[in-house]
């Protein structure tokens, strides 16, 4: 069975994309702690380590580190390793610069906490035109 | 976002396509960030790097559509009355003979750095401008790239700077306005997280310790650092450099060193919070522990200067090399700007080091380059944080001695 819920949020940089997402409460820098050709996480010990980006929504807390994320994220695009979306709690400048120049939607301020309702596996819809996620359980084992 | 008719123009494309692209890129960012306006830049700090093994095994149409970018970028001329310099490179220009150092790529970094100059750029090729003459004045308005600068620029000489990435640093460049937003407005510089520090603090490393701590719990927010006696200039670049490690920190005040902070009261607008963490001798201890994840005692690489070493530091580890012998099996780095490099050759710096068997590395670091390690020993929170994941090196971070007995030795002999 599956279950669909929504939550209200505030498109930070328009647009509308979906995908699988990616979900920690953790930050993360883009150049440094992001392969752009491999789309994965490579900084050692981080919750995300050795995931993968490409075409996920990416349920962080924000991004931090280096001012290199953009470029990072833009080498991404290029290879077509970047995420779909970004849910972040807090918007840092440089995850907004690197979504606005790779239009990429980012939606933040969720009405729900994302951490307790949205877990890595779930099929997200980000509407950032209208400020809404959509999130489609994917069945958990109990 | 309330635009004048220049700007307005400009967004139109009054001034070309690229132009218009750049305009866009600073007024769709001012609106998310709640700007209501742009202001006059006075001094930019830019990222104009060719990707070398950034992106190892990118397609040539990747790397083709980004450099085509970087060109455009370069095709165009500063805006008058605003300093603009550049950041460090993902190579360096030097003749260095190692694979990492793609000559392909080399040969398109020359170009660029051809192009920059003469759009005005001046190509500092460093991550720490403050320390080769971009030394902007309290309350100078900037647009900068490099996570550390910036708060080195904010928290340090009381300038203003958000965190910018290539593209608004080289659109604020090209056109002489920023979007006022962050910690360029004086209600956004006031301190969220109060730090007191009761830790002995010894040397820079020991001061990157306390940023890497700090910045993990500040996350995009301003800490404020209360109890430290006042940091040398080495030291405040660690602690900064760090800072926006382990966090998204755009600025810190060091309440009695920070220009607008001569008080912890000040630092938090008056509004001092009773709720604190602690820096203690055991969180120092702890923080550098959380780092180190060496297996064994045998190194091969010493990595000195993260952020880029300044003249002092290379003076310092000159004497600690004068007539000693670097390990064979050791490749010992200092990363510089080329111009304090300049300076080091005059004085004689640079053949003290050499003659150990040490090498003065500049426009980039060892990490930046990727080259190949497998143990590294550095003097540097942050070059340690990404070495682990960027180059998949064990790591030991320590101060400057430390390292340098280290690279002596062949191995890590401790701290002390």
């Amino acid at each position: 069975m599956t279950e669909t819920i929504e939550i209200k949020g505030r498109g930070v940089v328009k647009g509308r994309a979906e995908g699988e997402a990616l979900v920690a409460d953790a930050m993360l820098s883009f150049w440094g702690e992001v392969d752009p050709v491999t789309g994965r996480v490579i900084a050692v010990g981080h919750p995300l380590e050795g995931q993968s980006l490409r075409g996920r929504v990416l349920v962080i807390r924000s991004t931090k580190g280096s001012s290199a994320t953009p470029m990072v994220l833009n080498l991404a695009k290029l290879e077509g390793t970047a995420p779909a979306a970004f849910v972040n709690i807090e918007v840092d400048s440089l995850a907004a610069l690197g979504c606005i120049v790779n239009e990429i939607p980012m939606l933040t301020a969720l009405e729900q906490d994302p951490f307790a309702h949205i877990r890595t596996g779930d099929h997200v819809v980000v509407d950032a035109d209208h400020g809404l996620l959509r999130v489609t359980r994917r069945a958990h084992p109990l | 976002m309330d635009l004048t008719g220049e700007q307005r123009a400009i967004l139109n494309g009054a001034r070309g396509p690229y132009l218009a692209q750049c305009m866009r890129w600073l007024v769709e960012w001012g609106e998310v960030m709640e700007a209501r306006r742009l202001i006059r830049v006075d001094n930019t700090h830019v990222l104009l790097p060719v990707p070398n093994l950034m992106a190892r095994g990118a397609s040539r149409e990747t790397i083709e559509r980004y450099v085509d970018g970087l060109r455009e970028a370069c095709r165009h001329r500063t805006a008058p009355g605003c300093l603009c310099t550049v950041h460090t490179l993902f190579l360096t220009l030097d003749e260095l003979d190692v694979p990492e150092n793609d000559p392909e790529q080399v040969c398109i970094q020359k170009e660029i750095a051809d192009m920059a100059a003469e759009a005005g750029f001046i190509p500092t090729w460093t991550c720490a401008p403050y320390l080769v003459g971009n030394v902007p004045l309290k309350g100078e308005i900037c647009a900068w790239t490099e996570s550390s600068a910036v708060v080195y620029a904010n928290s340090i000489l009381g300038a203003r700077t958000t965190r910018h990435g290539n593209e608004s640093a080289i659109a604020a460049s090209l056109l002489g306005w920023v979007p006022e937003f962050g910690v360029l407005l004086e209600e956004n510089r006031k301190g969220t997280l109060r730090v007191e520090v009761s830790a002995e603090l010894d040397g820079p490393t020991d001061w990157g310790a306390l940023g890497y701590f700090a910045g993990k719990l500040a996350g995009l927010g301003i800490p404020v650092f209360n109890g430290a006696r006042r940091p040398s200039q080495d030291e405040a670049k660690q602690l900064c450099a760090a800072l926006a490690t382990s966090g998204g920190v755009s600025m810190c005040h060091i309440a009695g060193v920070t220009p607008e902070a001569p008080t912890l009261e000040a630092a938090f607008h008056g509004d001092v919070p009773a709720d604190c963490v602690t820096f203690s001798d055991d969180t120092l201890r702890d923080t550098y522990a959380s780092l180190r994840n060496q297996t064994g005692t045998e190194i091969d690489s010493v990595i000195l200067g993260c952020p880029h070493a300044s003249i002092r530091e290379i003076a310092e580890i000159a004497g600690l090399l004068r007539g000693k012998r670097v390990a064979g099996s050791v490749r010992l780095w200092v990363n510089t700007a080329r111009g304090t490099k300049g300076q080091a050759d005059a004085i004689g710096y640079t053949k003290t080091i050499e003659e150990a068997g040490g090498r003065i590395l500049c426009d980039t670091c060892p990490t930046n380059m990727r080259m190949a390690a497998r143990r590294i020993v550095t003097n540097g929170f942050k070059q340690a944080h990404y070495a682990r994941g960027m180059v998949g090196a064990e790591v030991i971070v320590a101060e400057t001695g430390p390292c340098i007995r280290a690279a002596l030795a062949g191995r890590w002999l401790g701290d002390d």
